[in-house]
């Protein structure tokens, strides 16, 4: 029998409801491929022991003809999103014993559009971290390399879609989350705008720059997926209430009528030669194949990454403020009074790097300090909102690459802010709050590399199309 | 900008993490090295410029007042960490 | 009050909205449920849960702003105050700092027949924390969330209070705004109206402030008085023997009628207010507002005008009955159906309002309806229920399920006595009692009241002391 776990998301979709192979047999295949890399891979926190009743249900709907869009499609969620009933530990000690009484957005319109869930995966603690080495469940390796990170902050997902241990996965981009590990394992990943996906159930890390989305083996598959989970909710303020178009339809539609920007002095920057290379490498496969691009120049992107390092711990250090050992949560032993609750349950139930931005966050809000950092940083953030605006008049999309360099190995990185440098090419599109996608754009050494599209509000299916239409005139993402 | 410990323990206290004595040097460390990469935006005249709080401010979405009753409170501490007659307990708090 | 000192305060009202569901969640607002019975997922800060508001209190708050005639805001930004405490779910609450939903405004209140203007500096939504219980368990206090996240009107005065009594008077002011304007129930025995005040002094003349202590838990018009005053005296005896003040928050304590320092909130001052990135700043256009001003329901100020000119009653019963809403709805209910609107007033003041007082209830529990006092009322028009009587049945039916109509006739007050039954009762009397009536002629006119009684206690009260005075008058005389 053929592995059904190397077929693409439509093939799947196709096959299931052809009835040439059904939802048990194919989440079987996935099943039995995680109990065999798992215990490398570490990419899953937990399993769904339910994945075959849900995998029965969905091929007796199949036999009905009562199939939704993705009936019997196995995935898998990072464990930022809440699921009823299922622990929810968002990689941190502090939900170690965390069962969420309720279920994310993303989960529902997951659940309801047929995917069977396969699990949980592993993911840097509260979202922060660029190599999923801050996990309190362990690190993730690199399925092309064990001695080497899958990215994160959503590694494990990533790390599960690449060793194709499930057909597409969930993940949230805050900086990069989704981005970054997508180019390390060599796969597709898409963060739409600002308010496409609800983040209702999402459990937040920095909630401006939030945004939950989608790994997969292609732009098509990540087309499909993606139309799936966007779309407006009463239950979060920021959803954008308007219409999801059919993304598949726009991806793969013909259309070359794109204009790529090419910000010439951030891509002349780049330190790495060979990366600078596999990016030029990658312009002239789009020219080739009848893409006009564009120079633009951006202003301030640079400073992109300090915005983001006062924006997001400020944010965090809030948003963090609930986990105090009250309602839900860590709890330490034998509290001597109600300061000693907090002060040990949150030194206790957080990691070091958690710790970190909440500290740095709390420092940026406190008396004193707002104005010079916080409100500083908003307003460079505005005008960094504005560079894009300006350049979104003369081109469709923006083209950098993902990362400044191919996965490191693990450990090797313990300088802070060499760390958080990961996120440069990321971390622009999330200020802005404009849908972003990685997908793979060669190798360096064997080690995959991702080149990115940002695209204007709204037009996730331009940069679905633009990455479909270089994925039809390269390999790189089947290899 | 450089941190104190002063500042350290003033921040600690606002964001209710303990920190241990002997962490607190390579903390300052990693804090300092943060905020000058930080710094770095002070590069910028922002001074015409608006702060921004959210990505996109389209979105303005109101509830309608409608209450909904379905409050499972045993469901919701089944979680918690220690509760008492549907109460949540903590160390007796002084006023 | 002190002739050197002058005091000056300033009032915090947390006014909690009537909506039916709470500020950002749809868990229901109801008073007195069982433990984290009202309580959400939204309202238990659980991982993942957002916020949402809920329209009707951007209503209520421009309601209120334009009935204090102050500047609306064309924005509302909600913010994050940060601070650690079990009954507040999120370790934030959200409230308000910049761009208030409600502006400057003003409102007149009235102290010893003196107008003064009171400056309101600005009015914010925010939520409701939920309530900490210290003394249920040993060793542990006990959260109960219930109460987080209910909608609050933050009302804040400027410094422009010079005494308790002002502070009483504006509180009450408030009150009727509010519940005029039907956006809060206002019950301070219930939280639902609580209040921190502000409170220095300063030498007469100085145009510098002190420093001020801030009295917390303040709930019940009385207490309002009376923690102001015992603070002012506090620090008026503290600065005259050579201390200063200290600016802190303090507690009231009504059982000991003092005030003491509040030790748990000293540390909490740096509360690193940031815009709440999870609400989006609600826009708030002039036709919103305007819409809203053109709906606006009478306010007191408007109605007593209004009952002096349409019922002809006097300024100062036209006050009293607007002190609540529901009191100048039963009155106008009982005026429009009876025919002397002075005699309503009179009755509804008076003996009705009398009984309420004595029993500790509001109008709206009243046992006698509008229905029975226009019953009541009607019948002494007519003639067929004499005052004393319409007074005793009030008492009576206080405690009794009877009707009126039963009540009067198992009293015998039906029928008033014919002019012949009373002069044969005065002649009995006068009989009975004739060593008085003796001294009564010979000058000792106080008699006359005794004579009076005597009529009324075998009447039963169902005569009319009209005609009994002029009867008896005539007949001790003789």
């Amino acid at each position: 029998m053929k592995d059904l776990t190397n077929l693409s998301l439509l093939e799947q979709i196709d096959g299931l409801n052809s009835k040439e192979f059904s939802s048990v047999e194919i989440t079987s295949s996935y099943i039995e491929k995680i109990e065999e890399q798992n215990k490398i891979l570490n990419c899953f926190i937990s399993l769904n022991e339910n994945a075959l009743e849900e995998a029965k249900k969905s091929d007796s709907k199949i036999a009905k003809n009562k199939a939704n869009t993705m009936e019997g499609i196995p995935i898998a969620h990072k464990d930022i999103f809440c699921i009823k009933d299922q622990k929810t530990t968002c990689g941190s000690k502090m939900l170690e014993n965390f069962i969420s009484p309720y279920s994310s957005t993303v989960y529902e319109k997951l659940f309801n559009s047929g995917t069977v869930n396969l699990g949980k995966t592993n993911m840097d603690e509260f979202a922060m971290g660029s190599s999923n080495e801050t996990s309190f469940y362990g690190n993730v390796l690199n399925p092309i390399d064990h001695e080497r990170v899958p990215g994160g902050s959503s590694g494990g997902s990533a790390a599960a879609v690449a060793a194709r241990l499930c057909s597409f996965a969930t993940g949230t981009d805050t900086g990069g989350s989704i981005r970054q590990p997508a180019a390390f394992c060599g796969i597709t990943g898409i963060k739409p705008t600002y308010g496409r996906v609800s983040r209702w159930g999402m459990i937040a890390f920095a909630s401006s720059l939030d945004q939950g989305g989608i790994f997969a083996n292609s732009a098509l598959d990540a087309a499909i997926a993606l139309e799936n989970i966007s779309g407006f909710d009463k239950k979060d303020s920021t959803s954008l209430n308007k219409k999801v178009p059919s993304f598949f339809n726009e991806a793969s539609s013909t259309n070359k009528d794109h204009i790529v920007g090419i910000p010439r002095s951030i891509i002349e920057n780049i330190k790495d030669s060979e990366v600078k290379n596999n990016f030029y490498d990658s312009v002239e496969i789009l020219e080739k194949s009848g893409i006009k691009t564009k120079e633009i120049d951006l202003k301030n992107i640079e400073f992109s990454l300090p915005v983001y390092y006062v924006i997001a711990p400020a944010e965090c250090s809030a948003n963090l403020s609930r986990y105090d050992g009250v309602r839900f949560g860590h709890r330490c032993e034998n509290p001597k009074n109600l300061e000693d609750l907090y002060a040990r349950s949150r030194a206790e139930g957080f990691g070091e790097e958690v710790k970190k931005r909440i500290l740095i966050g709390t420092y940026c809000l406190s008396a004193g300090y707002y104005d010079a950092y916080y409100i500083k940083a908003q307003k460079v953030r505005n005008l960094i909102k504005e560079s894009f605006v300006n350049a979104f008049k003369e081109v469709s999309s923006v083209m950098m690459p993902t990362t400044a360099n191919v996965s490191f190995k693990q450990n090797s990185i313990q300088d802070p802010v060499e760390m958080y440098e990961q996120d440069i090419y990321t971390i622009p599109a999330n200020l802005a709050g404009l849908p972003a996608i990685s997908i793979p754009s060669g190798k360096i050494n064997n080690l995959p590399l991702g080149i990115q599209f940002i695209g204007n509000y709204l037009n996730e299916g331009n940069i679905l199309n633009l990455s479909n239409l270089f994925q039809q005139n390269t390999n790189f993402h089947n290899e | 900008m450089k941190i104190s410990e002063e500042v350290l323990n003033n921040i600690s206290s606002l964001s209710k993490i303990k920190i241990d004595e002997d962490i607190k040097p390579k903390l300052i460390e990693d804090l300092e090295s943060i905020l000058l990469m930080v710094e770095k935006m002070n590069k910028i005249d922002t001074s015409k410029i608006e702060p921004m709080s959210h990505p996109l401010d389209e979105a303005n979405n109101l509830r309608e007042d409608i209450a909904m009753h379905e409050i499972k409170r045993d469901n919701y501490q089944k979680s918690a960490p220690q509760t008492e007659d549907g109460f949540y307990l903590t160390p007796k708090v002084i006023e | 009050m002190n002739k050197e000192w002058e005091s000056v305060i300033g009032l915090e009202v947390h006014v909690q909205l009537s909506t039916e569901s709470k500020i950002f969640s749809n868990a229901p607002t109801k008073f007195g449920q069982e433990q984290n019975s009202q309580a959400s997922l939204v309202d238990l800060g659980l991982p993942g849960v957002l916020p949402v508001l809920n329209e009707k209190t951007i209503e209520m708050a421009i309601k209120f702003g334009c009935a204090i005639d102050a500047e609306i805001s064309s924005k509302a930004i909600f913010a994050r105050k940060n601070y650690f405490y079990p009954d507040l779910p999120k370790g934030y609450q959200i409230s308000q700092l910049d761009d208030p939903i409600v502006g400057k405004g003003k409102i007149n209140v009235e102290v010893d027949n003196e107008e003064r203007e009171i400056g309101i500096t600005r009015a914010h939504l925010e939520e409701d924390a939920g309530k900490s219980l210290h003394d249920k368990y040993e060793g542990f206090s006990a959260i109960d969330l219930n109460r987080a996240g209910t909608p609050l009107l933050e009302i804040v005065s400027e410094p422009d209070l010079r005494s308790a009594k002002e502070a009483v008077a504006y509180l009450k002011k408030i009150h009727s705004i509010i519940t005029f304007l039907d956006i809060s129930d206002g019950d301070m025995s219930q939280g639902s109206m609580r209040c921190d005040a502000n409170v220095s002094i300063r030498k007469f003349g100085d145009k510098k402030l002190g420093n001020r202590t801030e009295l917390k838990n303040i709930n019940s018009f009385r207490f309002v008085e009376k923690a102001i005053n015992h603070e002012i005296n506090r620090q008026i005896e503290l600065i005259e023997n050579g201390t200063s003040i200290e600016q802190e928050t303090r507690l009231y304590d009504a059982n000991k009628n003092e005030t003491r320092s509040m030790r748990s909130k000293e540390h909490a001052n740096d509360y690193r207010y940031f815009p709440d990135p999870d609400l989006i700043p609600i826009k708030i256009t002039n036709e919103k507002i305007q819409e809203i001003k053109e709906s606006l329901p009478e306010l007191p100020e408007q109605k007593i005008i209004r009952f002096m000119e349409d019922y002809e009653i006097s300024n100062y019963e036209s006050k009293n009955l607007n002190s609540s809403k529901e009191l100048s709805h039963f009155f106008e209910i009982v005026a429009d159906k009876v025919s002397s609107a002075e005699l309503a007033a009179k009755w509804i003041l008076g003996d009705l309002t009398a009984i309420l007082n004595k029993n500790n209830l509001n109008i709206k529990d009243s046992k006698i309806s509008s229905t029975d006092m226009i019953d009541l009322l009607k019948k002494i028009e007519e003639g067929s229920l004499s005052g004393p009587g319409a007074k005793k049945i009030i008492e009576l039916s206080w405690s009794s399920e009877e009707s009126i109509d039963d009540l009067i006739k198992k009293e015998g007050l039906d029928e008033i006595k014919g002019e012949d039954e009373i002069i044969k009762i005065i002649d009995e009397i006068i009989k009975n009692n004739s060593k008085q009536h003796e001294q009564y002629i010979q000058g000792k006119e106080k008699l006359f009241g005794f004579f009076v009684g005597q009529v009324m206690k075998e009447t039963k009260g169902s005569a009319d002391p009209k005609q009994v005075n002029e009867l008896l008058s005539k007949k001790l005389k003789q």
